[in-house]
């Protein structure tokens, strides 16, 4: 009798840690999901200005958040197949803010309003923003200048849902 | 009768109760290297984004500082295919059980070039960073050392440079430190690093690129990548200047058809053949090449700044 009562006891003593210790390692798990959501924002937010001040994007070196048409429209080309893993991102697109528009149209095409420079076609992305300016090198009446209007740099990151 | 059953008690009592806790202490055991694990692999991930600050764009260069609590080794670990990648890793010195644990989870930087040793201890760490141009902007490499160092005979431009951005762990000029390592200038005795000009023409200072001697090892520098080949393994050098020269070709492609849009639009360059062949000719270069890449890319700078309708700034 004393020996059944010992291994029931034993056995409840037994479970008790058993949960303790999931419980426990439940709310471990918890806080590196949350951690992990924590750097994963903000090495995305970090993200805008490294990805805008790339020179793969940039207009000059000297002009921060500044980027180049030109390089663009090559980058939202076949030519920014080689660059897929190399962004820290899942998606990287550059709207014209100026003018205004309802509906986004993707260039290269007439009135086009947004350039997609990759997309690695992962759904569940929230997207980070920062405005740029778009500047591209241009002759006009026997002048050279720099003509910029301004733009907004859009990456997204997948959520860890 | 009694004392049997007395006796089988305890026996069950203690086997099961030794049992249970073995495992218990099995259990913690596992959760301590679990969280450790954990943690090291988080420095590894912050250390790539505090990093993102420090790409320096325009300026001369920008630095940064991290201290841990404890004793910390970050292996650093280069993979040149292609772009290639760090792959950075973290593990802690521990008071029990062996002194270093096994390093975290590792975290892949295909973006940046981070020049340091394979594995580096302490519990400061000093980052700084610089552009590399090759003729145009290519990245900005980044240095991670815990060493102390000392700079003999520095050009009046490194040393400013070094100056300016206030870095503590590098002396210039006189060594009081005498733990630190030796860096010497042209032909000096006993240095530990000795870094050759080898820039003769068209140059801001004969180190403009050169040759850093490592005991019985030689690295090609050109521009900031003097410092690269100073604070860095042989092996992690090599590999970055790869991935460099890799993404080199890859811009010299974008500004050779960048090149062309302008050109359709009027605003003529004559960069296009320069950049094309350019591309050619880094592609698969390493640094064994950089020296005589030096001079062709100080030409391409030249000419490129002669332009009305630049390709690059």
């Amino acid at each position: 009798m004393k020996i059944q009562q010992m291994a029931f006891m034993i056995v409840a003593v037994f479970f008790f840690f058993v949960l303790v210790g999931l419980f426990f390692m439940n709310i471990q798990f918890r806080s590196i999901k949350g951690s992990a959501a924590d750097l994963q924002k903000d090495q995305t937010i970090s993200s805008l200005k490294v990805i805008a001040d790339m020179p793969e994007l940039s207009y000059s070196p000297s002009d921060t958040m500044t980027v180049d048409e030109d390089k663009l429209k090559i980058m939202s080309s076949n030519f920014s197949a080689n660059y897929n893993l190399f962004w820290p991102v899942s998606s990287v697109e550059v709207y014209k803010v100026y003018p205004s528009f309802k509906v986004a149209k993707k260039c290269p095409s007439v009135n086009c309003n947004f350039y997609e420079i990759y997309n690695n076609g992962q759904t569940d992305v929230k997207t980070y923003s920062a405005f740029v300016s778009i500047c591209n090198r241009v002759k006009q009446l026997g002048s050279i200048y720099n003509k910029c209007e301004i733009g907004k740099l859009v990456v997204g990151v997948k959520t860890n849902a | 009768m009694k004392k049997a059953q007395f006796n089988f008690v305890w026996i069950f009592a203690l086997l099961i109760g030794g049992a249970i806790l073995a495992f218990a202490v099995f259990g913690a055991t596992r959760m301590g290297n679990t969280a450790r694990f954990q943690s090291d692999t988080e420095i590894a991930k912050s250390i790539s984004i505090i990093t993102d600050p420090l790409q320096s764009g325009f300026g001369a260069g920008s630095f940064g500082k991290m201290t841990f609590v404890q004793e910390t080794r970050i292996n650093n670990i280069c993979f040149s295919g292609k772009f290639g990648k760090n792959e950075i890793s973290v593990s802690t010195k521990s008071g029990v059980g062996k002194p270093w644990n096994l390093a975290g989870g590792a975290t892949s930087i295909h973006n940046k070039y981070i020049f340091s040793s394979e594995q580096n201890s302490g519990k400061e760490y000093y980052v700084f960073s610089k552009p590399f141009s090759f003729p145009y902007k290519v990245a900005d490499l980044i240095f991670l050392t815990s060493k102390d160092y000392c700079f003999v005979g520095s050009p009046k431009g490194v040393a400013d440079e070094i100056k300016g951005l206030g870095i503590p762990n590098i002396q210039i000029g006189n060594c009081t430190n005498a733990n630190a390592t030796k860096v010497c200038f042209g032909d000096r005795n006993n240095c530990d690093i000795n870094v050759y000009g080898s820039c003769v023409s068209g140059c801001n200072s004969p180190y403009d690129f050169g040759t850093v001697k490592k005991g019985s090892l030689t690295m090609n520098y050109a521009g900031n990548l003097m410092f690269a080949a100073i604070f860095s393994d042989k092996s992690i050098y090599d590999c970055n200047v790869k991935r460099l020269m890799y993404r080199t070709a890859r811009i010299a492609g974008e500004l050779y058809d960048k090149s062309d849009l302008m050109n359709a639009r009027g605003c003529n360059t004559n960069m296009g053949a320069d950049l094309s062949e350019w591309r050619g000719l880094v592609f698969n270069s390493g640094s064994k090449n950089l020296i005589p890449l030096s001079s062709i890319a100080k030409k391409m700078e030249k000419k490129n700044e002669m332009e009305l309708c630049n390709v690059w700034k």
